[in-house]
């Protein structure tokens, strides 16, 4: 077995850690700061999940799955700000309208295959972020975002006292995110998925219809973003354009590269250490330890893209697999040594 | 009439922009299976060369010292493109998705040095005194610029259409886009097509950034982003790897986003985006693209 | 002399093992017909001498090792090769066809034209237009503009019209005099006329390798090509 011994207890440790963290009145976790840049983290990593399914398990290269995202942010802010929706009532329906909207974009974008798909998808997911930035209907307010009706929203999710409530509702959507993203990959189509990735003739010489299992995995990744979406607009309090932007589906490409696609927590990780790297990396901009160096470094050093896309160029070409990739080759090579030991004992 | 006129050929003139950036897109997918992220960065590199040698270089701005960044730009764009080929496409040889996620880097970090280096603020690019002028057509004013737009999309259009057909790396790349493994089994290297193919998509990509450089009124590192994908869907649209298909794609899309915008205000983008799906859905390989690719 | 040499060459395609330690020997200025039923290797094995695929074990052309060179290499080395499906560029013309595949600099042009006089009238026709038959003399014509040492024909009357299979087998046997051939071919009848060596593969292995005329001994051997009829 590759995995530790105490990979579990530990991860359960971790999340009582997070679950109690935020009620102590020490530590880190007690500070809304914290609290916020990681409850947006989780929801990162929660949508490096849904991609890891998408291109990880199933082998699509979607540059569009910010759509989806997006769908979920301000289908849920319309509903609620224009036409005062109950929460309860707006967030179900978002996510109904996004799967909706999955279905019908993946059985368009499925006609076409591996590079092709990844160009339809991006054109596709540029049409949702013109919508969006230039305010049809007056519905979503343009560049400027869809901040949430605050007096529409349970009071527990607003103001900075209750930040830690807005902390653990991203937890467990992160959490959700990981079972459901585990059973689907569990389950028979979930093999199906793989099976495809791996090699598509093969599957559908086994008489199995690649492109339905294909857009199976399309709109269980799309609906499940759109999930996370309506938290991230609960957590950050508004809706903005940017979640559409191809950049949005590159970072998260970025994600899964950097945890390792594939694995689910290699996805998840890579989210949730890109969010606080990205949040991490323009405070360091801000910060005085780039002003000494020339114009030439310090400016392209001040941009989170930067090192984050040379650490990018640096997983394809020489470290395929990332984060669970390097930690599955270290296990590996220590199993193999332990075994080589007690061998010649 | 007249405003049909006018928009027509301004349509038209927004086509050749595109058709600048599609066709090196079009050429270095139809023969090497890459998808390249960084294309917009050759058109961003181009287009901070090109007003490098106008501002530093040439001290006044006329039709020589603008068709000299236009070349300029392009030659830049080209070098830069063959320096990313080198360095890092030939590296992943046939991983088309490694060498699309790679690109995607590539596009990162070049433009955040870009952006470091120049900050995101559209710079002014010098250009001569005769491109605020219109001319009449019909009834209608025209803005010159956009002729300068057209005729250089087709002298350019002219130049690699002959390249593909007359010179033998033309032939080597035509008979690659077809079947690059069995032009290796005639003892070509094809590598060199390659190289020669994202020297004349970065050079076409190049002198296109100088152009949109002018008729976006600025150059700024975020211009990448939206001309490599109205280049995406061209190249869909128009077909794979087909020069002549990229064209038409580009005239169809700029001519129909104009007239959109004119008659719906701000749908432009939204209806070339029906465009494509309704391209896709009829006609998956696109206008002019071969079946089976 | 052998103008080519297999020892111990093994392809994995999509986790299947195709070639499982095929060995034998390809003898200069003789024609060797590699023979067998459908899927046992005939194709993948001379896809591997191409470098087309990646192979284990060492290929060798005459006493140099052309293992793990990439293909244009191998082919500049002297190996003219004509695929299962012909592989002729469709969009070009059947002259560019041709020129494409010059690396002499003095092509033989004269064979080709003498072999196949259709090809010098259709010059400047699209090559996706010709007859099935037109196509594979494009093919082959490719192998012979260059002065090769040896060249890989696979399958070439494969799904010709029988009087084209007749013309194509008349090109080969007037070629076979004059250059080093292995040949992959079903065609029992055209084997018999060409063929002065012959090597059997079954299921990835070689089963056979000799004389055509020790062959008729072998009934084993004999069940595996899959063909009905003797071989004489």
């Amino acid at each position: 077995m590759l995995r530790w011994k105490y990979s579990r207890p530990l991860l359960g440790l971790l999340l009582l850690i997070m679950a109690v963290g935020p009620m102590l009145s020490f530590g880190i976790l007690r500070e809304p700061g914290i609290q916020q840049t990681l409850a947006v983290a989780f929801l990162y990593g929660a949508l490096a999940l849904t991609y890891d399914l998408l291109f990880g398990f199933t082998g699509l290269l979607s540059f569009g799955h910010a759509l989806f995202f997006a769908a979920g942010a301000y289908i849920t802010a319309i509903l609620i700000d224009s036409y005062r929706w109950p929460w309860y009532f707006a967030i179900p329906t978002a996510v109904i309208v996004s799967a909706v909207l999955a279905v019908l974009v993946g059985s368009a974008s499925l006609r076409t295959k591996g590079i092709t798909f990844a160009m339809v998808t991006l054109a596709f997911g540029e049409a949702g972020h013109v919508v969006i930035s230039r305010n049809f209907g007056s519905l979503t307010n343009g560049e400027n975002g869809l901040p949430i009706n605050a007096e529409r929203v349970p009071g527990i999710f607003i103001g900075v006292v209750n930040t830690k409530y807005l902390f653990w509702l991203a937890l467990a959507v992160l959490i959700f995110v990981y079972a459901a993203i585990w059973w689907v990959t569990q389950s028979p189509a979930g093999r199906v998925f793989s099976a495809l990735r791996d090699n598509e003739v093969r599957a559908s010489v086994l008489g199995l219809n690649a492109t339905r299992f294909k857009l199976l995995a399309f709109v269980i990744a799309g609906t499940l973003a759109s999930v996370i979406g309506a938290a991230m607009l609960l957590v950050s309090g508004n809706a903005a354009p940017r979640y559409a932007d191809a950049n949005t589906t590159i970072a998260l490409l970025l994600m899964v590269i950097l945890g390792g696609a594939g694995t689910r927590w290699g996805a998840a990780v890579g989210g949730i250490l890109y969010s606080i790297a990205s949040t991490r990396l323009q405070d360091l901009n801000q910060g005085k330890a780039l002003a000494s160096l020339p114009k030439i470094i310090s400016g392209p050093l001040s941009e989170p893209a930067f090192i984050l896309g040379l650490l990018f160029i640096f997983i394809v070409m020489f470290a395929p697999g990332g984060l669970s990739g390097a930690y599955y080759r270290l296990r590996m090579r220590y199993l193999q040594r332990d075994k080589s030991t007690s061998g010649s004992l | 009439m007249d405003t049909f006129i006018l928009i027509t050929i301004t349509g038209i003139g927004l086509g050749a922009l595109f058709f600048l950036v599609a066709s090196g897109l079009s050429l270095i997918y139809g023969l090497m299976g890459v998808l390249n992220f960084a294309h917009g960065t050759f058109l961003v590199v181009g287009a901070f060369s090109g007003l490098w040698i106008s501002t530093k270089v040439f001290a006044t701005a006329n039709t020589w010292t603008f068709l000299g960044a236009m070349v300029f730009g392009g030659i830049a764009g080209g070098i830069f493109a063959l320096i990313v080929e080198r360095l890092v496409i030939t590296r992943l040889y046939e991983r088309h998705i490694e060498q699309a996620l790679v690109t995607v880097g590539v596009a990162l970090v070049a433009g955040a040095t870009l952006s470091g280096w120049f900050g995101n603020d559209p710079r002014l690019l010098p250009t001569p005194h005769w491109f605020i002028n219109t001319v009449t057509v019909g009834k209608a004013f025209v803005p010159v610029d956009r002729f300068l737009y057209i005729g250089a999309s087709i002298v350019l259009y002219i130049v690699l259409a002959s390249i593909l057909r007359f010179t033998r790396i033309g032939l080597i790349i035509r008979a690659g886009v077809e079947n690059r493994a069995m032009v290796g089994a005639l003892g070509i290297n094809v590598r060199l097509a390659f190289s020669a193919v994202f020297f004349m998509g970065g050079f076409a990509a190049g002198l296109g950034g100088v152009l949109v450089g002018a008729y976006q009124n600025g150059v700024t590192p975020l211009m990448s982003g939206s001309w490599l994908i109205y280049g995406f869907i061209v190249v869909v649209v128009g077909g794979m790897g087909s020069l002549g298909g990229s064209a038409l794609a580009a005239l169809l899309i700029g001519v129909v986003d104009q007239f959109t915008n004119y008659y719906m205000p701000g749908l432009g983008d939204f209806v070339i985006v029906f465009l494509l799906a309704a391209v896709l859905l009829t006609r998956p390989q696109g206008l002019l693209g071969k079946v089976g690719r | 002399m052998n103008a080519i040499t297999l020892q111990d060459v093994n392809v994995f395609l999509s986790g299947s093992h195709v070639l499982q330690g095929v060995s034998f020997e390809v003898p200069s200025n003789k024609v060797t017909a590699l023979l067998g039923r459908n899927g046992v290797g005939k194709t993948t094995t001379l896809r591997a001498i191409m470098g087309l695929i990646p192979s284990t074990g060492n290929i060798g052309l005459f006493d140099k090792s052309i293992s793990g060179m990439p293909t244009y290499k191998i082919a500049q080395s002297g190996i003219g090769y004509v695929p299962e499906d012909r592989d002729i560029f469709s969009t070009l013309t059947v002259a560019e066809n041709l020129s494409l595949a010059v690396r002499d600099a003095d092509p033989n042009y004269d064979l080709v034209y003498s072999l196949f006089p259709e090809l010098s009238q259709r010059g400047s026709q699209r090559a996706g237009t010709l007859s099935g038959g037109q196509q594979q003399m494009v093919a082959i014509a490719r192998s012979l503009l260059n002065k090769n040492h040896i060249i890989l024909i696979d399958e070439p009357t494969k799904g010709l019209a029988p009087k084209l299979v007749g013309e194509v087998a008349e090109a080969l046997s007037k070629v076979a005099s004059e250059t080093t051939m292995l040949l992959v071919e079903q065609n029992l009848a055209l084997v018999k006329s060409v063929a002065e060596h012959i090597v059997v593969m079954a299921q990835g292995k070689v089963i056979f390798q000799g004389e055509p005329s020790n062959l008729e001994d072998d009934a084993f051997v004999h069940s595996m090509l899959g063909v009905s009829g003797g071989l004489h």
